[in-house]
């Protein structure tokens, strides 16, 4: 039997730290937990943690992914059987087989929860730990890769490689943004799909020798005029300019970056083993970018491979449920278990954190309504069919690489999967265990907004002790 | 506590590293209260240090240090002092005394009552128990434990250490293992980690109370009545540093030094830093620093003058107030200024500056060559009347004042509002005037534009902030949920400020979004969330007001506003104004005005707001007087002196030019022109009236292009990013430009005139000045190797001609030059 247990970061209920499938157990003592606290992520000033954050817009349904209830009524179950994984004793669906053969490569959390019910709401809350729970037109808060990719530019560490050190392949935008730090903050984005033959990404390599020669001519040409550099040297505006726009050509004209985009390098069975989709080629591209030292990825899974609503929303309205996670499963399964499997292959793994998450998860009591439209995953219009609404009290999350032990199952919720019994976690802990791998801390930093208000980052969050590097039961 | 001579180490210290001595350090203090502790800074030979904090008990006759360390009998105290060469670390135990027990020394002195306020709420707030990131957070605490943000309300904090939760923070019995002893020493897990060490004299000191009985102190005690830092101003040079003292004044007439648990803070943390123990450490630059000083609820200031000292020769002459008070600042810090610039240079950074925009090549032309001696000040009149200055400074606080378009129905708002505004700045309306209109305006937008104001921001509380950060350079929003940390404003002010705005009634009109605003008669009166008692309309400092029902109390506030007494007022407009053309306002940043933040010259701002008010509020009369002034004439180019300084405009400070500015000033280099949705064709960037031009031009909102989002001028990023430099390298948006049909670049190419001549028209659109010779020979030769082809005969058109200036003109849009105003 379970006690309920709302503080997060608390080691005291021992059963939510049992190690499925790991070697040994070892009690938390207090030493233990300083140890924990003082691990830090290990940076070399070549080689500095990454996260690739794959994002679920709408929300992905727990219930019929990561936390199956088999045992309740036909009214939450869904239609999809267990299934049991290379961790024994976790059991996901049948939606997800690859992942459960390399169920002991990532953690499950199941347990994460807060109260923001809208999409606006719950995409800021989740990416930037507003603790509001109305939705807003506009994020008050930057999300935490704008956040991380300021203070890393802060740092001031010169950087060896010449991506930019925030790269969005498709990346989330709608409720998310880098608010008063300034949109110099921004990812570099990469839209379109990656899996057409045409794919290109704009600045990256110009498009024909002519142009590159071009170019090059120009900036000659500027820098011998440019006289004002020698008199304001100490200007700190006017180095950064430099550096940017040295950045800037490197991108532009460096065979590497060039390389670094192109996905025609790669194998073609790697191609096939991400899948020859859209969201299979955007992790394989955050993989190769990761390796080509960008440090904050991020990649949302929407679009036509989702249904017909282009994204994981799956009320009635718009989809039918449990069809439009069928249409998924394959792509998604796929993608998200190479990008895994491919951290540890190449080595990547102490480095490269991944974290797959939506901003809430979904209604375990189905519901019915009628369809507003045919499509992919959607019966005809006034179809009733069934839907799961959002679900912010209880939801799930999952973790690699980073470091970090796998193969286990964080915390649990109740039998219905409405609410969170272990080891609540919440937005701010997210946050903050992001941050602990980038090395970030979280709890002394404070970014003062436009008001002059500093204005912490993790919204009092704690990192998750078993999602840390070197800590965990 | 003064001199060294008076120090005695009884026995003397020998010469050998790290001895430990035995003998007790003997010296006159002028302290003699048992509670105090003070600062040791002991200067010996050329060398002077801090001591470790340490808390010292006296005793009649004789004054012994003795400081607790380990809360056995075993005290020492540990001294670093440097005898010319050798460094002696020693160690002072008084055995002797030790051993005779730790009952209480002074037999006609006993322990006077610690009380809660006046001794252990400064404690709490000098190990950050209560910050408002952890216990202090607003809403509950932290985990259970509330306290009240920097101890502002120490009688609810005392209520929550000793009465909350059954007392069980608190062991009356063992002092000891008290739980909020343990927690703060991190003796038992603490999310805060350790706060204070077992055994020191903050941790003696709670034991103290707590073994006294935990008195909260009662209401005919003495309290803090003001707060002292010694010295209260210094010259200091770089790179030394002060020790500072705080002394509390308490309504009995006593004093206690406090500086152990005093806050400090330095206001710009590149000149200076000051460090726990409220020693202050200058860095390289000179200018003039305050620290903020805090303790209980009271500031205090240390206002440094950090000097440069190398001679101030050379200055220009001095035209009006502005250059005197400018020039004899740097007289005193020793910043000798860079000479007063060149006519182009001047011609190109006040048309920017006034009027956002580039001169063009006729005007330049005409500029410089114009032997007029009174040319300059011509100008500035000249571009005071153009419609530039009414479209760069309605832009420039459309988007201060929220202009923003979140739905589409906003757009005949919004329009009206920027031709508000911008009429305003056309006929010079006085200052004072437009904030009342803004104000107290009543009726539909369509009649009277200001209205608009009130559709984007409804709540009370909102409009006050907005208001007092604006117009009054006040930060009030941390008010709201509890006494300002860093000025005298407590949340009364704060409602009582926005009780001005509790009358404002709304009826919808036809339009969806907009309201009438109207007057609602009845009692203004806000709700102090504090006390939960009403408070009526109260301006800053002032009196609260009594204003009968029928009467507007937003006309009341406009009244005060205006009023040539008000303090912030003027101080805030030029500031903000200096700002706008030096980058560096004389406070900083321009809309956090208090006491603990003060200007840099405050002579000079003194003389700005007096003469502003004065003036009537004339807007133009400043910007007439700044940009006449020879102090912002100065080069940009540094001297081997000034180069360090940035805060006291001994040098032209050089700044990006903002996108709007930019956008219009790369059209006009180039002869092309952008396209912007609902306003005419050939609109320039800086007359858009609202924030949704950000969405439809990638550039503005590349080149950070504010989004009325907020009243600060900070929102607009003015520094530059890798997307801003590879929109310039490679967009289309660019290319376009250079390329369009009967553009600069098409037009030289096609034109009769020489080589040299099109280098000349080239320069003067995009730099507004001569080429220099090297710069002309550099042009001439690119355009003779573009026009040989890869076997080196010659191969000249039209077509090379143009992709040849088109890479001219490229090349320069992109020098540092162009982009920033210099």
């Amino acid at each position: 039997m379970a006690f309920p247990s709302f503080l997060c970061p608390g080691p005291f209920d021992r059963r939510s730290f049992m190690q499925l499938g790991l070697a040994g157990f070892t009690s938390l003592t207090w030493p233990g937990l300083m140890r924990l606290r003082a691990a830090s992520a290990p940076e070399s000033a070549r080689e500095k943690t990454a996260v690739i954050m794959v994002w679920l817009p709408g929300g992905l349904s727990h219930l019929d992914c990561y936390d199956p209830k088999p045992n309740i009524g036909t009214e939450y179950r869904g239609p999809f059987a267990p299934i049991s994984t290379a961790v024994p004793g976790l059991q996901l669906t049948e939606l997800l087989p690859m992942h459960a053969k390399i169920a002991d490569k990532f953690n499950v959390l199941r347990s994460m929860h807060h109260l923001s019910g809208g999409h606006p709401a719950g995409s800021m809350t989740m990416l930037s730990g507003d603790p509001d729970t109305r939705d807003k037109s506009k994020p008050k808060y930057p999300d935490w890769m704008s956040v991380a990719a300021y203070l890393r530019a802060k740092e001031g560490i010169p950087r060896t490689s010449p991506l930019p050190n925030y790269v969005g392949i498709s990346p989330p935008t709608e409720y998310n943004g880098p608010a008063y730090i300034g949109n110099a903050f921004l990812p570099f984005a990469v839209t379109g799909d990656p899996n057409l033959p045409n794919f290109n990404v704009p600045n990256i390599g110009l498009n024909n020798a002519a142009e590159a020669t071009r170019l090059g001519k120009r900036v000659a040409l500027r820098q011998s005029l440019d006289l004002l550099e020698r008199r304001f040297d100490k200007e700190r505006e006017l180095e950064a300019l430099d550096e940017f726009e040295a950045q800037a050509m490197t991108l532009l004209t460096n065979p590497k970056t060039r390389e670094a985009f192109d996905l025609s390098k790669e194998d073609p069975e790697t191609r096939d083993r991400y899948g020859r989709n859209r969201w299979g080629q955007q992790l394989l591209l955050a993989r190769r970018l990761v390796e080509a030292g960008a440090e904050i990825l991020t990649s949302s899974f929407s679009g036509p491979l989702c249904g017909r609503v282009g994204n994981w929303d799956d009320h009635a309205v718009n989809h039918h449920v449990f069809d439009a996670l069928r249409f998924r499963a394959v792509a998604y399964d796929q993608a998200v278990t190479a990008l895994i499997e491919d951290i540890y292959k190449r080595g990547l793994d102490q480095r490269v954190m991944v974290v797959v998450t939506g901003e809430f998860g979904r209604t375990p009591k189905i519901n019915y309504d009628r369809s507003t439209g045919a499509g992919n995953a959607s019966a005809p219009t006034g179809t009733l069919q069934p839907g799961r609404d959002h679900w912010p009290r209880a939801f799930s999350n999952i973790w690699a690489g980073g470091g970090i032990r796998t193969g286990q199952v964080i915390g649990a919720t109740d039998s219905r999967g409405e609410d969170v019994v272990e080891r609540a976690c919440g937005p701010g802990d997210f946050l903050a265990t992001i941050y602990q791998h980038l090395g970030i801390d979280y709890s002394k930093i404070y970014i003062t907004d436009l008001n002059g208000r500093p204005t912490p980052i993790a919204d009092g969050g704690r990192a998750i002790p078993e999602l840390t590097r070197g800590g965990s039961v | 506590m003064k001199h060294p001579s008076t120090l005695q180490m009884i026995p003397p210290p020998s010469k050998s590293e790290s001895s430990v001595q035995q003998g007790a350090l003997r010296w006159q203090s002028e302290h003699s209260s048992p509670n105090a502790a003070p600062q040791l800074s002991i200067r010996v030979g050329f060398s002077r240090f801090r001591s470790v904090v340490a808390r010292f008990t006296f005793f009649q006759p004789k004054f012994e240090l003795r400081e607790t360390t380990s809360g056995g009998s075993q005290h020492a105290a540990s001294l670093k002092i440097r005898i010319r060469t050798l460094p002696l670390a020693c160690f002072v135990l008084c055995a002797g005394i030790v051993l005779t027990g730790t009952t209480p020394l002074q037999a006609e002195d006993p322990a006077p009552v610690l009380t809660f306020a006046r001794d252990i709420a400064p404690i709490l707030t000098k190990s950050g128990c209560n910050g408002g990131n952890c216990h202090a957070k607003a809403g509950s605490g932290q985990n259970g434990f509330q306290l009240s943000l920097f101890g502002f309300e120490a009688d609810e904090d005392y209520e929550h250490i000793v009465k909350e939760a059954r007392g069980r923070r608190i062991s009356p019995a063992s002092p000891e293992l008290s739980l909020i002893l343990l927690k703060a020493t991190n003796t038992v897990p603490h999310g805060g980690g350790k706060r204070m060490d077992v055994g020191s004299s903050n941790y003696q000191r709670i034991v103290d109370w707590i073994a006294q009985g935990m008195a909260p102190g009662k209401p005919t005690d003495p309290h803090l009545a003001s707060l002292e830092v010694q010295p209260g101003q210094a010259t200091m040079q770089r790179k030394t540093n002060r020790q500072l003292k705080v002394l509390a004044h308490y309504s009995d007439g006593s004093q206690r030094d406090v500086t152990a648990l005093a806050v400090f803070e330095a206001n710009d943390k590149s000149m200076a830093e000051a460090d726990e123990a409220g020693l202050v450490t200058t860095f390289d630059l000179p200018g003039n620093l305050a620290v903020m000083v805090r303790y209980q609820g009271h500031v205090a200031v240390f206002n440094a003058h950090i000097p440069l000292g190398a001679p101030v020769d050379n200055l220009p002459p001095y035209k009006n107030f502005i250059d005197e008070l400018v020039f004899n600042n740097l007289k005193q810090i020793g910043i000798p200024p860079s000479p007063v610039c060149d006519d182009a240079t001047y011609l190109r950074r006040v048309s920017l500056d006034i009027a956002g925009h580039l001169p063009t090549v006729e005007e330049t032309e005409a500029f410089l060559s114009n032997s007029d001696p009174n040319k300059r000040d011509q100008l500035v009149e000249s571009l005071l009347a153009s419609p530039g200055y009414a479209d760069y400074f309605a832009n420039k606080w459309a988007s201060l004042l929220k202009n923003r378009r979140d739905e589409a129905s906003d757009k005949a708002a919004n329009f009206a509002f920027h031709f508000w505004l911008r009429d305003g700045f056309l006929e010079n309306r006085p200052y004072d005037q437009m904030v009342r209109e803004l104000l107290g305006a009543t009726g539909d937008i369509a009649s009277n534009p200001p209205v608009a104001w009130y559709k984007r921001v409804k709540q009370p509380e909102l409009q006050m902030e907005d208001i007092a950060q604006l117009f009054l350079g006040v930060r009030m929003q941390c008010a709201q949920c509890h006494h300002h940390p860093f000025e005298r404003w407590s949340q009364r002010d704060y409602y009582g400020f926005s009780a001005f705005f509790t009358q404002i009634g709304r009826t919808p009109t036809a339009t969806a979004g907009e309201d009438v605003i109207f007057h609602k008669r009845g009692i203004a009166q806000a709700i102090d969330k504090k006390t939960s008692l009403p408070v009526k309309p109260t301006a800053l400092g002032e009196a609260e007001l009594n204003i009968l029902p029928d009467e507007d109390p937003r006309l009341y506030l406009a009244d005060w506003m205006g009023s040539p007494e008000n303090p912030f007022f003027a101080k805030a407009l030029v500031n903000r104004y200096w700002k706008h053309f030096f980058k560096r306002g004389l406070i900083e940043p321009e809309d956090d005005i208090r006491e603990t933040n003060p200007p840099s010259n405050p002579e000079l701002l003194d003389a700005l707001a007096k003469h502003f008010v004065t003036s009537g509020f004339d807007l133009k009369a400043i910007i007439r007087m700044i940009a006449q002034s020879n102090a912002y004439q100065i080069s940009a180019a540094p001297n081997q002196y000034n180069e360090i300084d940035q805060q006291n405009f001994s040098h032209f400070y050089p700044r990006h030019l903002q996108a709007e500015v930019l956008l219009d000033a790369i059209d006009q280099a180039t002869g092309a022109r952008s396209k912007f949705p609902d306003v005419p064709a050939g609109t320039l960037a800086i007359s858009l009236p609202d924030n949704s031009y950000n969405r439809s031009s990638y550039f503005l909102k590349v080149f950070g292009r504010p989004d009325a989002a907020s009243v600060c001028e900070c929102e607009r990023v003015q520094s530059s990013s890798l997307a801003q430099s590879l929109h310039l390298l490679n967009s289309d948006e660019i290319r376009q430009k250079l390329v369009v049909n009967n553009g600069r670049a098409h037009r030289l190419a096609q034109g009769n005139q020489s080589d040299q001549e099109k280098i000349r028209e080239l320069y003067l659109a995009t730099l507004s000045r001569e080429p220099r010779e090297q710069e002309l020979n550099i042009a001439l030769d690119y355009l003779s190797k573009a026009r040989v082809d890869d076997a080196g005969k010659p191969a000249r058109s039209e077509q090379i001609d143009r992709m040849a200036f088109e890479d001219l003109l490229w090349a320069l849009l992109d020098t540092k030059e162009f982009i920033f105003n210099h």
